[in-house]
């Protein structure tokens, strides 16, 4: 009898100790144990024991021992029933946020730079509490999902959240005191906005004056006709709204037309590239899509592979070639004087966005167009309307949100384009570019931190411009069986009309990388044309350390990068918990914020204190990671979407956790999405520049950011030569992959990776 | 009530019309078909076998490869469809999402150009006419698959096209509608003596609803005719088993009966003397004192009739027969079988 009372609570003992919550437990009073707690200096090797938690002394921090000892209790006593598993676990939790509080409270008191018994204490706790919330039945789900949460949500505030809290705290927080100073210095300053110049005929400001008024104008007419079926009250207010719509935007207009400084030539710019580049894009995309050439849709799906591999600069950099004040076709074809040049400024900056960008609409608008049924277009033709008929009255209107989304993506990375008006800006100055001139170059960082708050404004009213767009009306398809059926072909006219302009644009292309490659291989570039491998000589014995430990950086993001993606994408797809949006709110954050504005939050987040981190590799590797992540998540996302939810409950029924349905179910079925996630993750932390300019160092240098300054200077060749490599070592990757990807597919076919 | 939706059907055909897709077999190959103002004829085969594409190149959504196709008395091989006046009710309807139901059924008529009043006029008639009066301001997509096959019809009715045709347009709704809309669709066509070309792969759909069958295989026609006259008469044995099911066995023809057997079965049929292949439609085996000597198999409930397999000295034959309960039909079970004069049909001997 007592034997086997003994041996039943033996047993309940041992499933209470098998609980994920005190494993974890036990590994972060381990690390915590056996690790220093912080750290002297930014190094994070070698470990210094002289800051070992016992060392340093009774401290709160040892409440993490006191948390284990209160778990390791609570877990020993049997707990039989539902209600007593579940108070259980809700004790262990309270135990565990004390543990992490004492901890977190000693380390910020302390100030003390973290070190790997801080961070190995901190992930076990996280883990365990995730744990202990999904046996408490706080979160729906295994301890594995659990965990995914606590962890996901903390990475996304830590990394994303926390650091552009900490710009505006920067733009508002000046000298110990709470003010708008610095926003009223920026605003007023001519670099960020300049409108009455002395030495013109023009009274500018009337000019922009007009403008507002014509735009409030405009905008009142536009509100009384659009509500003329609207209540009196109610309408009042849309009428408003409207006027003050119509007044700023008519004084944007006047700015970007007679002002000078960040934010006119920012907005211009974006309003020049945005519809150009998406035009384009759908101009390349309908002629892909239809027209009965090979080799035209072969050149056309080659081309728009190729501004992914390149970093976003090096298209401006080989304009300046071709275009510039000695360049190839201004000086030596048409003898434009170099002082007449207009390639610096608008013009420049415009047309090499436009050529970066254009090629990213081109996949937008080939998946709008893919997805139209053919026999909408057949059935309007067999109801008399002609070809031009049929694409105005069917295919636009459908590809319509495609257009929107064009148009957002295309207005937000020229918005937060960097490198090019670094390079082609000229006498002009950009949103970006001051963050990073603020910073760098008047050590103010209140005011780069006013400029990325701009920045992020800016953005966030593209994004509720392009909503209301969309919102306009969403289409879903009717149809039952998918048809068969080609779509039409193009006009006659419009198809000669469309190659030619693929032409025009393939050509200009091919040259601005067939300049680069000549640039790298000859002396001095427009002045000594003989060949030479002088610089690739130069490149390997300076550039090249530099490159590889760009690789190995980008290998050590990319990974990550897509782990927590395909892990985000999973907990957000098939799981419903508290902060659910707020994921992917962090996440559309971090895809959207401009790259200068986060490589300045992770200055300001991680320049000092318990988490300080700036000028180690970690830094570099955590921005690209939690920049680059957002992709790995829409692709995890709409691979998760093709997946049935039965083949997991399936799993589930067969009693396999979460973790193991994710690893042995999911992920083999979403290789190809998750692939593509990380070599999208891996070509986009090597071609990165703005959010990470702040955060090299010396010593660790990036390839990208060396290329720049390479440009600045004026090293053209080496810079050439640097460009050429990693745009042959790009595009090797893809190519490679490609056809592993092909050969994998033959072997079990599976869905073709698509980048 | 229908005073405009009043067509001019016109006759329409094909001569020699072949269309080939790259290399390879032939889609359609050397398809003659002729079809009267106001008939409906129907696309019947297999997948694959070249309907949706005849039917394509009648509309003018793809070009024949040779051949010739006149509609009324115009040459239209190469008119494009939107000159042809040739309305098409799509399988998957092809309604378009961004306009409401009056919208798309006016498309055509507002590409037409026709005054204001005109076109109101006419797709209110033709909204009447397919039962969704009440629906016009409704957008699409919060139609049923039924109403939005409706919508479809009309916006196809309302051009008076000389010809209509439909690919399998009842194909995305379930059994039951099936059979409900075929007789409308059917009804409409005769009322408003529409000429039209439906595609179908349901042979009981085709049985239905046409004045004439035509049956494809491989991208050819292999029979046409009146849907009792390819019953009673297949002119091969794909059509035979296509239509209906059939069983076929060897037998012998000496021009007025048939020896199957140990039994003498007495038929007349235009057909050379000698071995012959014997076509026998499940519903005409009966059960008799005297004929072929059969084995029962196996027996099968299928509610009005019960299905049972026999085994004879000419291979097996499986019948219809009424569920008169005769208690010896049980497996194993020594029988004779008679054969009804109807539905008992000689073939060319299949070469072996
Ligand atoms: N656009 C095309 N390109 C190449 N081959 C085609 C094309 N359209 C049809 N085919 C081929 O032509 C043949 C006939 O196709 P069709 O669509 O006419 O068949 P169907 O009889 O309508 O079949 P189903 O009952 O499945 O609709 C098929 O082998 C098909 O693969
Ligand atoms: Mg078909």
């Amino acid at each position: 009898m007592t034997d086997l009372s003994f041996r039943g609570t033996g047993a309940m003992r041992l499933a209470g100790f098998t609980s994920p919550v005190v494993g974890w437990t036990l590994f972060a009073v381990a690390c915590y144990l056996a690790l220093p707690l912080a750290r002297t200096g930014r190094a994070f090797l070698p470990l210094d024991y002289g800051l070992h938690p016992v060392v340093l002394g009774p401290a709160l921090h040892w409440l993490v021992v006191v948390a284990a000892v209160a778990v390791t209790l609570v877990y020993g006593r049997p707990a039989s029933s539902g209600p007593q598993v579940r108070r259980r676990a809700d004790r262990a939790l309270l135990a565990i946020l004390v543990g992490v509080a004492g901890l977190g409270i000693s380390l910020f008191a302390e100030a003390a730079p973290f070190g790997f018994g801080a961070l190995g204490a901190f992930l076990g706790l996280a883990i365990a509490a995730g744990a202990a919330l999904s046996e408490g039945n706080r979160v729906r789900g295994d301890a594995f999902t659990g965990a995914g949460i606590v962890l996901c949500l903390t990475f996304v505030t830590l990394f994303i959240t926390y650091p552009l809290l900490m710009v505006l705290r920067s733009a508002v927080w000046v000298d110990g005191t709470l003010t708008l100073a610095q926003f009223a210095k920026t605003f007023s300053s001519p670099l960020f906005l300049f409108v009455s110049n002395r030495f013109t005929d023009v009274d500018e400001a009337r000019q922009v004056a007009l403008w507002a008024a014509a735009g409030t104008a405009a905008g009142t007419a536009f509100g009384l006709w659009q509500t003329r079926t609207t209540a009196l009250p109610r309408r009042l207010v849309l009428v408003a709204l409207w006027l003050v719509g119509g007044a700023i935007g008519g004084w944007a207009v006047g700015i970007m037309l007679w002002g000078r400084g960040a934010l006119p030539s920012t907005l211009l710019v974006a309003v020049i590239v945005a519809p150009s580049a998406t035009l384009l894009g759908f101009a390349l995309a309908l002629l892909g899509q239809r027209t009965n050439s090979r080799v035209v849709r072969g050149c056309l799906g080659v081309a728009s592979v190729l501004p992914f591999i390149t970093p976003p600069f090096v298209i401006g950099f080989s304009m300046i070639f071709l275009l510039g004040r000695r360049g190839l076709i201004t000086y030596d074809i048409l003898g434009i004087s170099p002082f007449a040049n207009p390639l610096y400024g608008i013009v420049g900056v415009s047309l090499s966005q436009i050529l970066g960008l254009a090629p990213v609409a081109y996949l937008i608008m080939r998946g709008s167009l893919n997805s139209l049924n053919p026999a909408l277009e057949e059935a309007a033709t067999t109801l008399g309307a002609s070809r031009w008929r049929v694409f105005r009255d069917v295919t636009w209107p459908l590809v319509r949100p495609g257009i929107a989304a064009s148009l957002l993506l295309a207005s937000i990375e020229s918005i937060s384009d960097f490198g090019t008006p670094l390079v082609l800006g000229g006498d002009r100055n950009f949103l970006a570019t001051e963050v990073f001139l603020a910073l760098t170059g008047r050590y103010s960082q209140s005011e780069a931190s006013v400029y990325g708050v701009v920045l992020l404004l800016l953005v966030l009213l593209v994004f509720l411009a392009s909503r209301w767009m969309l919102g306009v009306r969403g289409f879903a398809t009717v149809t039952g069986k998918p048809a068969s059926g080609a779509f039409l072909p193009l006009p006659r006219g419009l198809e000669w009309g469309l190659l030619a302009l693929a032409g025009l644009w393939l050509a200009f292309i091919l040259s601005l990388y067939g300049v680069i490659f000549y640039g790298s291989v000859v002396e001095l570039w427009g002045i000594n044309n003989t060949l030479t491998l002088r610089h690739y000589v130069e490149f390997r014995n300076t550039a090249w350390p530099v490159v590889w430990y760009t690789i190995q950086l980008s290998v050590a993001s990319a990974i990550p990068a897509m782990m927590l993606g395909g892990l985000i994408a999973y907990l957000v797809t098939r799981h419903r918990f508290w902060g659910r949006s707020y994921l992917e709110m962090g996440s559309l954050l971090s895809f959207a914020t401009p790259g200068t504005v986060m490589g300045l939050a992770y200055i300001l987040a991680f320049n000092d204190g318990t988490l300080l981190m700036t000028s180690t590799s970690a830094i570099i590797v955590l921005a690209l990671v939690f920049r680059n992540m957002p992709v790995a998540i829409r692709a995890s996302m709409s691979g998760l979407a093709q997946i049935d939810r039965s083949l997991e409950e399936a799993s589930a029924t067969l009693k396999a956790g979460s973790g193991t349905t994710m690893v042995r179910v999911l992920a083999p079925l979403l290789i190809y999405p998750l692939l593509a996630g990380l070599i999208f993750a891996f070509v986009s932390a090597m071609t990165a520049v703005s959010q990470i300019i702040f955060l090299v160092s010396a010593g660790r240098n990036v390839a990208t950011v060396l290329l720049l300054s390479r440009v600045e200077r004026g090293d053209l060749g080496v810079a050439a030569a640097m460009a050429s490599v990693l745009i042959v070592l790009l595009l090797a990757l893809i190519v490679v992959l490609l056809i592993a990807s092909r050969y994998l597919d033959a072997r079990n076919r599976g869905k073709g990776l698509s980048i | 009530m229908n005073r405009s939706i009043r067509a001019e059907p016109a006759a329409v055909r094909l001569s020699g019309v072949v269309k080939r897709f790259g290399q390879g077999a032939p889609a359609v190959d050397r398809v003659d078909l002729q079809i009267a103002p106001g008939e409906l004829v129907t696309l019947l085969g297999p997948s694959g076998c070249g309907k949706t594409t005849t039917l394509r190149m009648i509309a003018g959504l793809e070009d024949p490869t040779a051949g010739s196709i006149v509609i009324g008395d115009e040459d239209v091989t190469h008119l494009p469809a939107e000159k042809r006046d040739v309305t098409m009710v799509f399988q998957s309807y092809a309604l378009f999402p961004h306009m409401n139901v009056r919208a798309n059924v006016g498309y055509g008529l507002r590409v037409a150009r026709r005054p204001r009043a005109e076109i109101a006029d006419r797709v209110a008639e033709a909204l009447d006419l397919v039962g969704l009066g009440d629906y016009a301001d409704r957008s699409v997509d919060a139609l049923s698959g039924g109403q939005q096959q409706r919508v479809a019809l009309a916006r196809a009715l309302v051009m008076k096209p000389r010809v209509i045709l439909f690919d399998e347009p009842l194909s995305n709704l379930d059994a039951k509608l099936r059979q409900h809309v075929r007789g409308e669709i059917r009804a409409l066509q005769q009322r408003l003596g529409l000429t039209a070309v439906y595609v179908t792969h349901d042979q009981e759909e085709a049985l239905a609803i046409s004045d004439r069958v035509v049956v494809m295989n491989a991208g050819r026609i292999e029979q046409q005719g009146s849907p009792r006259e390819l019953y009673a008469r297949p002119a091969t044995h794909f059509v035979a088993d296509f239509i209906g099911s059939a069983n076929s066995v060897p037998g012998h023809y000496d021009g007025q009966a048939i020896h199957l057997g140990n039994a003498r079965i007495a038929h007349a049929q235009e057909i050379a003397p000698g071995p012959v292949s014997v076509i026998i439609r499940p519903e005409a085996v009966r059960i008799a004192d005297d004929g072929l000597a059969a084995r029962v198999v196996s027996v099968a409930f299928l509610g009005p009739v019960i299905q049972v397999t026999f085994a004879t000295a000419v291979g097996a034959i499986t019948a219809n027969l009424p569920d008169d309960s005769r208690e010896d039909l049980r497996e194993g079970a020594d029988v004779a079988l008679a054969f009804g004069p109807r539905g008992v049909h000689l073939l060319a001997p299949v070469a072996s």
